[in-house]
């Protein structure tokens, strides 16, 4: 590792003159996901980011606004309202959701074996946007779009609307080691809309947008769903399986939704 | 970099970016953390990090420049065991030894934190050890007595003679 | 004896828990080389080219090993018993799984020894690969052994495993129901938390000290002595603490390349793997394929059994001919059948080779067995307590390989589980024991079966 430039930054403004454009960098949160990629090799950064104290953790609240800080660990949103609290809870164990991140959970590899980011299902079903810096200067954008393109960018953090009913729906994990094979969340805004998201599907967590328009039915929202993603085989479940169950998440978390 | 290693403080040589479980194993010679994935997937790692259970093997040795580790050399020694490490020996806790380490330190921070001694509770505070050996129940029932919580059921299918230790066994805690 | 019942502290427990036990891992020998392999990429190739020059000459590299250093190359996990060499301790003109074993290096680190392996240069040419063994008989398979699809060295050269015992054509004519099933269990790897690891020390007088997490330490040696061709006496094994094995252990693995390399290199070698080497590339339990036909009456006697079993042995035959034997043995299980005809085979396939796992060859016959009672049991309509206690081992029975039990175990047993889930049984059952059958006891399909346990 000779060469090797790391670079503690103490405030998000050095954070982000730190980072640059962001080419040829290792951004590392938690560094849940990043250090087994160094220890094995996949990974020789030349320079790399630490975030500790780069003074970008804390949730805080505007109204009914809510504002995470990208290094905020996964545990302090446990507590958080569906979908939010109960995704986070489900992700890894306890002593993993105290280092791991928000913001790694959002810039989390993609790939059918790679880690995924389970909270960015839940996040996207609560209609989040995200603040970043890096190449272009400082940005907000729709948490989906930032997940389309995550190239150049530094998550700062990630804001919502609290939502006036959530609910959460996923397959059991046989181990807290085991990814979610697929979950579902689901949020009804204020203003009545619903939006329905699942994580554990190839690539990053989507918008299920399909079942969004028949929300009023649990069942026919299910039915609906499987044309929204598109699925891949892994360690954890079959493409097949994962077909077969996104239906019956969806209902299930249509139908908490609607007793919520 | 500096690290306080079970009470002591310790220049740090090794490059930044590498674990904090190399550098204990490696630089300092603490091998009681041992490399069992070296992915967050087994808890053979853990070690507390400013009185937080953490897992040596996902933290850079620079995330936690300044940090105080505790290491099971830190719990307790042979002749002066701590009440986790003397359940875990008299509960038959550790079998092979390579996850009790791990372990220890787990729920040694259970304890710390005013862990109730619930076996549910237990059970979610270990939930990322991996133990091949014993099948978790011994180890559970050893956290859950340290806890003072309550004795399980389990234990009546231990041999029971009313003597403390029968026969003279070298390594026996008084 | 007093231990007898009493509570015995462990004699490591105080090490364990004060973190103070020295596992080969935790072994400190100062100058110490890593050690990284180069293994194939491929499950089934030839090998075109290895080119190891580049990577020799990379800085912090100081050896590196292919089947060119190997002094015997290819031994046997069971040669001491006769069973033939199959699988070399590196690869040589083919590989025949992915993550088998073509090259070794020793560099003062891990990543420099990494960054060596990755300047090997490899060039293979990749075959068709052969994964599920009903196909391995097939004439069109992919041929994956230099012996064939299957291992052919039983006693008299045979290709198979056999049992013949009594007349399973007479036992088929008198049967009221066949019952049939398949059964195939899966390969399982052992997941011990240590992963295979082996510290080599170079000592002065020439002599080898060998830390090795091996479940069998003579065993190891043997193995080490015989691919370095050197006399036991030239090395020293230190082992006993294992950090856990479940029969992953019992190959050697690491021991004999670490001390090639330290031989070549001079210098202390550790050898430590990777979770994902542990599980890709450590030996399994093998993946198994039985079919069983019984020939049942309608009250529940079991007359004869037919069965076929095709054992995955992976690439390489180690310990899989034994496993087989030992799998015919048990193939009636805790239960007594007086006409066999049982036929077994050790496949090749292009897996990673298979091993022994707590009760090596005999699990997986018991989890067919015992599936199958329940099957006969549901086709008959009877229950399936009583059908096992009807066909249990009874003192004088005889074993398929011909052992007659003097202390069987399987009534009493079957009668415990029974009161411990509460199993209501008919008087003449739960009177049942392991006496021999004698008298009315003795069903018509056991007469002249019986042997004299006082003969044993
Ligand atoms: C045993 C185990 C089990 C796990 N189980 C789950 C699970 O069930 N569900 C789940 O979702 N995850 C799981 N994870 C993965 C991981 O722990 C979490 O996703 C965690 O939230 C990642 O956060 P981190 O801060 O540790 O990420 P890091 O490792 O620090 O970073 C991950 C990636 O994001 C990038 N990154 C981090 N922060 C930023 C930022 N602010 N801006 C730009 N890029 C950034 C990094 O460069 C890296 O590429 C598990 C991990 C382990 C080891
Ligand atoms: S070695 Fe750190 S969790 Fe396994
Ligand atoms: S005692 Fe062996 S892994 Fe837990």
């Amino acid at each position: 590792m000779t060469g090797l430039d790391v670079l503690v930054p103490s405030s998000p403004e050095e954070a982000v003159a730190a980072y640059g454009d962001g080419d040829g960098v290792t951004v590392i949160a938690g560094g849940t996901i990043v250090l087994p990629e160094i220890t094995y090799g996949r990974l020789r950064p030349s320079k790399a980011i630490l975030l500790k104290d780069a003074g970008l953790a804390g949730i805080t609240r505007d109204g009914s606004r809510v504002t995470i800080g990208a290094t905020t660990p996964v545990v302090e949103l446990t507590e958080l309202p569906a979908p939010i609290g109960p995704c986070a809870a489900n992700v890894a164990d306890s002593e993993i959701r105290a280092q791991g991140t928000v913001g790694g959970n959002l810039c989390a590899g993609i790939g059918p074996e790679a880690p995924r980011g389970d909270l960015q299902g839940a996040l996207l079903a609560v209609g989040a946007t995200v603040r970043t810096g890096g190449s272009g200067g400082e940005k907000t954008q729709p948490l989906e779009e930032f997940l389309a393109d995550r190239e150049g960018k530094l998550l700062l953090d990630v804001s919502y609307d609290e939502p006036a009913a959530g609910a959460f729906a996923s397959l059991d994990r046989p181990h807290t080691h085991d990814y979610t094979a697929l979950a579902v969340s689901a949020a009804r805004a204020e203003d009545g809309t619903t939006r329905l998201a699942v994580s554990g599907v190839a690539g990053h967590a989507v918008r299920l947008p399909s079942a969004e328009a028949k929300a009023d039915n649990p069942q026919a929202a299910g039915e609906a769903a499987a044309g929204d993603a598109t699925f891949a085989d892994d360690a954890l479940a079959s493409a097949w399986y994962r077909g077969q169950t996104l239906p019956v998440l969806v209902r299930r978390a249509l139908t908490q939704l609607q007793e919520a | 970099m500096r690290l306080t290693v079970n009470g002591i403080e310790r220049g740090i040589e090794s490059a930044p970016l590498t674990p904090l479980l190399y550098v204990l194993r490696e630089e300092l010679g603490i091998t009681s953390p041992k490399a069992g994935c070296q992915q967050g997937g087994c808890g053979a790692c853990t070690v507390l990090v400013d009185g937080e259970a953490r897992r040596a093997c996902l933290l850079a040795v620079a995330a936690v420049d300044g940090a105080e580790i505790t290491t099971v050399e830190g719990l307790g020694a042979p002749e002066a065991l701590s009440a986790i490490q003397t359940a875990f020996h008299e509960h038959y806790a550790a079998q092979c030894g390579f996850c009790t380490s791990g372990m220890l330190i787990a729920a040694h921070a259970y304890l710390e934190h005013g862990g109730s001694g619930e076996r549910e509770s237990i059970q979610e505070t270990l939930s990322g050890h991996v133990c091949r050996c014993t099948g978790y129940v011994k180890i559970i029932d050893a956290v859950a007595a340290a806890a003072g919580g309550e004795i399980t059921s389990r234990q009546k299918w231990l041999p029971q003679t009313g003597e403390e230790s029968p026969v003279e066994v070298p390594g026996a805690p008084a | 004896m007093k231990a007898v019942g009493a509570r015995l502290p462990r004699y490591d427990g105080v090490a364990h828990v004060t973190g103070r036990t020295t596992f080969v891992d935790d072994v400190r020998v100062p100058g110490t080389l890593w050690v990284k392999a180069l293994r194939s990429p491929a499950h089934n190739a030839d090998i075109k080219r290895l080119d190891t020059s580049k990577a020799e000459a990379m800085e912090g590299v100081h050896a590196i090993i292919t089947w060119q250093d190997v002094p015997l190359l290819e031994y046997g996990h069971l040669s001491a018993l006769g069973i033939p060499a199959d699988e070399p301790l590196l690869a040589k003109d083919e590989v025949r799984y992915k993550g088998q074993p073509i090259a070794v290096v020793a560099a003062e680190d891990e990543t420099k020894a990494q960054l060596a392996v990755e300047a090997i240069e490899l060039d293979l040419e990749e075959k068709p690969a052969l994964f599920d063994v009903r196909k391995a008989f097939d004439s069109d398979a992919p041929v994956v052994h230099q012996w064939g699809n299957w291992y052919t060295h039983f006693e008299d050269e045979m290709d198979r495993r056999q049992i013949r015992k009594g007349s399973i054509q007479e036992a088929f004519d008198k049967a009221d129901v066949i019952v049939q099933g398949v059964y195939r269990p899966a390969a399982i790897e052992h997941v011990p938390l240590e992963t295979q690891v082996c510290q080599v020390v170079p000592e002065a007088d020439g002599r080898l000290t060998i830390y090795s997490c091996t479940q069998a330490l003579y065993f190891s040696m043997g193995v080490v002595a015989a691919h370095l061709q050197v006399p036991l006496n030239r090395l020293k094994f230190v082992g006993g603490t294992v950090g856990g094995g479940f029969g992953g252990k019992v190959d050697t693995a690491t021991e004999t390349m670490c001390s090639l390399l330290a031989l070549k290199s001079g210098k202390p070698i550790k050898w430590r793997w990777t979770r994902e080497e542990e599980f890709l590339c450590s030996s399994t339990r093998a993946p198994w394929h039985m079919e069983i036909a019984d020939a049942v009456t309608k009250d529940g006697w079991i007359l004869g059994r037919k069965m076929l079993t095709l054992h995955d042995s992976g690439a390489y035959s180690r310990f899989s001919p034994y496993g087989l034997t030992k799998h015919s043995f048990h193939h009636t299980g805790a239960y007594t059948i007086p006409n066999l005809e049982f036929d077994g085979y050790v496949v090749y396939t292009n897996r990673v080779p298979t091993t022994a796992m707590r009760g090596f060859g005999v699990t997986s016959v018991s989890f067919a067995v015992e599936t199958h009672m329940n099957r006969i049991a549901k086709e008959l309509g009877l229950d399936p307590f009583e059908i096992r206690l009807k066909n249990a081992n009874r003192i004088g029975d005889t074993s398929p390989n011909g052992i007659v039990y003097t202390d069987p175990s399987t009534v009493p047993t079957i009668l415990a589980v029974a009161d411990e889930l509460g199993h209501e049984l008919p008087a003449d059952y739960r009177t049942m024991s392991s006496e021999k059958r004698e008298g009315e006891l003795l069903p018509e399909h056991l007469v002249g079966q019986l042997g004299n346990p006082e003969d044993h």
